[in-house]
């Protein structure tokens, strides 16, 4: 056998080395499968069924209800309440999610690179403490803050007024981005910390200024972290719920009622599970959308 | 040598120093940097309000919407240190502690499995459990509901704690796998060859190393479960099992004037435990991932 | 019987041929060097005797029996790996126990032989220390008790030196050698390192590309490379290589090469005869066969005119990279011998230093014919110590 020249054909034989799946395995993640199955998938593809149902929590169709076909969809497209909420959802999702803490997350991430260590660490506190707190508590600060006399009203001179009366989504806003910036500001600044410093270093040689620099480099290099977390933000307050029930409940009137809190209303505060499942659903749906929108965005960088 | 006297000899300049480096902490004061720290201090205190006057609140004798010095007293906080008001709190810490126990040893066993072993489909699964991880809550409210019913698990702490587990489940297990992929392979294969089986090795071997990630991943779980509101709102309507999250909701809906100091005392007490647990998660994982010493990089 | 047999082994992994049908005999207490450079397939052969990867095509024996679908831990071996894979989380006390302790064996016994062994190798006022206290040459000799304590059937060693400084390599290597000596456990060594290879091991096991190139002990190697690339792998500086073209002169065969021609006696005359004529030839010759002619013996009959690149006074010595009919050649000079670049000087060489090999298929043309390439049993020396033992 002539061993010293580079490629010698072999045999077709059949290979000894196939990665076999053990099935001691399946031992190992029997528990998770199990619970997973039973406490999420089935409530998952049920909530799919139930959706075309008149299910209800009490009444005629508690005990026994039946299978409606596209009935609470037509329902759904012809309610007013619906469209009126998933435009609250929209801005909710895009002013208070994408927007604010986007721009204050990254403002705050690059604030922190040139901030005095002693104001880095204390306000890096303050913002995370904000995150930390459980929604309850945040969402009663809120509420406090919006009432009149509250921080808004004084704020505004005019203490009389009672925002979460007149203005409840945009106080609403205000409450889910001051309590989640702290989020993106972490993630951006994990990412600006990664920008290698040789290519700011570099654009400032060949003159470029501060903003020039921001935009043209560091936020391009950064475009895979800034999508992920758009992703991410979008996906949180789409499921976004104590903070808004525990201050309005919803209200005034429909005013605050985003799709979680409209679902949850229409199934057990007017009983009607199955409408408010078909609501749930078309939040699911409009999650999915967005993320489709993401990946889509982000693949060329995950391909890399 | 030279005899002139003249020139004096190249000799290292030993006795000079060299400059020492510009401590990087306090750059210059260029008017970037200035009006940065203006903004951020500005930033800062639109943040540190709303805690601000949760604080003042809490301590102040007759407390508002308003955001003032506190007129000192601690009668708030006697006020809801109190047995029946406290006992919330248990409810909370119930639920929070049987779904973080059941989604760690859950997700042990599936992270370790996951990231050791040959599983088909395994990216596939790993995706869709982070699908999961991101589902609304909202959709499963309605058909655990009626699975609930039908099985005659409604009004339990316990099942509702189940159930919070199974949400937990997902983000736990990505992340505990995770961890266990930064146990370096290398030393299971040490184990391995000295002659341990695989129960031996992952008990003496990966789940010490991942010891740090593993608590990280279920004071995570712990945090969030403990915050819990709209699952045990809908499954769960008994009195004596109503966590600290309904609680506060409960006083802000009831009639009549809110008490702000009583639930601003109230509120801060809810968040300590919370607070505490996410300051120990901090040290424990910023120290944490250094294998030192066993594996030479 | 040989205590480990790799027979036709092969790795796929993918479309790349990691290992290619290995077929090698260790003897029992052998000390088995198995060298290469990066990629050739000498640490997926360690994995695949320890457990770690399974052979595509093959089988692995140890003692005669076949281990493909044995378990790591069921095999009976010890290993230490380049990064030394030490628990960080135990002492170096339970790092040391721990595969006793697997085998449920006496915590007294283990606590005696622990303390033996760290005796041995000078850790053992280190027993209460985490891997993270400890320097590299004390993890290393760390790595290397846990082994030893396994009693194994074999030691599967992967460059455990190459994260060591200089001195401590060396030290480190004497230090191997000499636990080889006092246990006679066979052992299987990877390095890329060639002269650990030589200095360490009984026998070489020279791999590129997946291939075996040649195995035979480090004398052999050196002085019948059995192609171009063990010619060249092994010896430092490497080997000098010039082109050339067999051809005969006055009907005695020769060769023609670097503007001249060179007639061959001997073996090399034998083998020549063999092939066809005007065969294309590869021919090398090692730096310290090739000397000034002002300083060689009369043997050397060969002359080349050369014309001097580089001087590198290594203080000993001086090598002297010159060229001849373009092309480059290194030669042994004298330490003090004032040549300089741009120099004419004269070269001189005896033929039979000369290595010829067939420049289509890069074997050595003594080779051809003999088992040369194939793998030879060990040598008499170890096979006698062998039976020693035992």
């Amino acid at each position: 056998m002539d061993v010293s020249t580079s490629a010698v054909a072999l045999p077709p034989r059949r290979r000894q080395d196939k990665v076999r799946f053990q099935v001691s395995s399946v031992g190992w993640l029997l528990p998770a499968i199990a619970l997973l199955a039973v406490l999420f998938i089935v409530p998952v593809v049920y909530a799919i069924f139930l959706a075309f149902t008149n299910l209800q929590l009490l009444g005629p169709h508690a005990q026994s209800f039946q299978f409606t076909g596209t009935a609470n969809l037509s329902r759904m497209f012809g309610d007013s309440v619906f469209w009126h909420s998933l435009f609250l959802t929209a801005i909710f999702v895009v002013a208070s999610g994408i927007v604010a803490q986007t721009v204050f997350g990254f403002a705050l991430a690059l604030l922190m690179q040139r901030a005095l260590p002693p104001l880095r660490l204390g306000i890096g506190a303050i913002v995370i403490l904000a995150w930390v707190l459980p929604e309850i508590s945040a969402a009663f600060i809120w509420y406090a803050a919006g009432q009149a006399g509250g921080a808004i009203s004084l704020l505004t001179r005019s203490p009389n007024t009672n925002y979460l009366s007149t203005s409840a989504m945009l106080i609403v806003c205000i409450a889910n981005a001051w309590r989640n910036t702290a989020f993106s500001m972490l993630v951006f600044s994990a990412g600006l910390r990664n920008v290698p410093e040789e290519v700011n270093e570099a654009a400032q040689l060949e003159g470029a200024g501060y903003w020039r620099r921001l935009f043209s480099v560091t936020i391009p290099i950064m475009r895979p972290t800034i999508f992920t977390n758009l992703l991410l933000i979008t996906l949180a307050t789409l499921s976004d719920f104590t903070l808004i029930f525990a201050m309005t409940q919803g209200g005034p009137g429909n005013d605050t009622a985003i799709l979680p809190v409209y679902s949850y209303i229409e199934a057990f505060q007017f009983n009607e599970l199955g409408y408010g499942t078909a609501i749930a659903l078309a939040l699911i749906v409009l999650g999915g959308l967005f993320s489709l929108l993401y990946v889509r965005h982000l693949r060329p960088e995950l391909n890399k | 040598m030279s005899a002139s006297t003249e020139q004096a000899p190249l000799t290292p300049p030993i006795a000079v120093k060299p400059p020492s480096p510009s401590p990087n902490r306090y750059k210059r004061l260029t008017a970037g940097t200035v009006s940065a720290n203006g903004l951020l201090i500005v930033l800062g205190a639109a943040f540190l309000v709303p805690l601000l006057w949760l604080v003042f609140a809490s301590f102040d004798k007759t407390a508002t919407a308003s955001l003032r010095l506190p007129n000192l007293s601690l009668i708030h906080y006697k006020h809801e240190l109190t047995g029946t008001n406290l006992k919330p709190f248990w409810n909370s810490f119930y639920i929070a502690a049987v779904s973080t126990i059941v989604t760690t040893v859950v997700a042990l066993f599936a992270g370790y499995a996951l990231s050791r072993r040959h599983i088909p489909f395994k990216r596939t699964f790993m995706l869709v459990v982070l699908f999961m991880s991101g589902l609304p809550v909202t959709i499963l409210l309605v058909p655990t509901y009626q699975l609930f019913v039908r099985f005659n698990w409604l009004d339990s702490k316990f099942y509702t704690s189940l159930f919070i587990a199974a949400t937990s489940l997902p983000f736990a297990i990505w992340l505990i796998k995770n961890f266990i992929d930064q146990v370096p392979i290398e030393l299971e294969e040490a184990a391995q060859i000295d002659g341990a089986g695989n129960f031996t090795t992952m008990t003496r071997v990966v789940v010490p190393l991942a010891l740090p990630g593993i608590i990280a991943t279920s004071m995570i779980t712990f945090i969030g479960a403990w915050g819990a509101f709209v699952i045990p709102l809908v499954l769960d309507s008994n009195p004596a099992d109503t966590p600290g999250s309904i609680a506060i909701y409960q006083f802000l809906t009831a009639n009549g004037q809110v008490n702000f100091g009583d639930l601003a005392a109230y509120s801060i007490l809810f968040a300590i435990p919370v607070i505490a647990i996410y300051l120990l998660v901090s040290r424990k994982l910023s120290g944490a991932f250094t294998f030192a010493g066993g594996i030479k990089t | 019987m040989s205590a480990v047999r790799f027979e036709g082994v092969s790795k796929l992994f993918g479309p790349v041929i990691a290992v290619n049908e290995l077929t090698l005999d260790i003897a029992d207490g052998e000390f088995l060097v198995l060298v290469g450079p990066s990629g050739c397939g000498k640490t997926t052969s360690l994995r695949m005797l320890a457990g770690f990867e399974r052979p595509t095509y093959g089988t692995v024996y140890i003692d005669g029996e076949p281990v493909n679908t044995k378990m790591p831990k069921d095999r009976d071996l010890a290993m230490v790996f380049q990064s030394y894979a030490l628990y960080p989380h135990m002492t170096v006390l339970k790092n040391l126990s721990f595969g006793l302790k697997v085998r449920r064996e006496k915590r007294d016994s283990i606590r005696s032989q622990v303390d033996d062994v760290a005796k041995m190798l000078d850790i053992d006022m280190l027993l209460e220390r985490r891997p993270s206290e400890l320097s590299g040459g004390q993890r290393q000799r760390v790595a290397l008790g846990r082994a030893l304590l396994r009693r194994p059937k074999a030691f599967l060693m992967d460059e455990p030196l190459s994260n060591l400084d200089a001195a401590l390599r060396v030290q480190m290597r004497a230090e191997i050698k000499r636990l080889h000596e006092r246990f006679g456990i066979t052992t299987v060594y990877v390095t890329h390192d060639q002269i650990e290879a030589m200095t360490m091991g009984s026998r070489i096991a020279l791999m590129n590309d997946g291939l075996l190139q040649q195995c035979a002990a480090p004398e052999e190697i050196y002085d019948r490379p059995a192609n171009l690339f063990s010619a060249s792998f092994i010896g430092s500086p490497t080997m000098s290589m010039a082109p050339g073209r067999l051809c005969s002169e006055d009907g005695v065969p020769a060769i023609e090469w670097l503007g001249t021609r060179t007639q061959v006696s001997g073996e090399h005359a034998a083998a020549l005869k063999r092939l066809e004529r005007e065969s294309e030839l590869t021919i090398g010759v090692r730096a310290e066969d090739l000397r000034w002619v002002d300083d060689a013996p009369a043997s050397h009959a060969v002359r080349l005119s050369a014309t001097v690149d580089v001087v590198e006074p290594l203080g000993s010595e001086t090598l002297v990279v010159a060229h001849v009919a373009d092309r480059p050649l290194t030669a042994r000079f004298p330490p003090r011998s004032g040549v300089g670049s741009g120099d004419k000087v004269e070269l001189a060489l005896h033929p039979a230093h000369l290595h010829l090999f067939d420049a289509r298929t890069e074997q050595n043309v003594l080779s051809v014919g003999s088992d040369q390439a194939h793998t030879s049993t060990p040598t008499d020396n170890e096979a006698a110590l062998a039976s020693e033992r035992s």
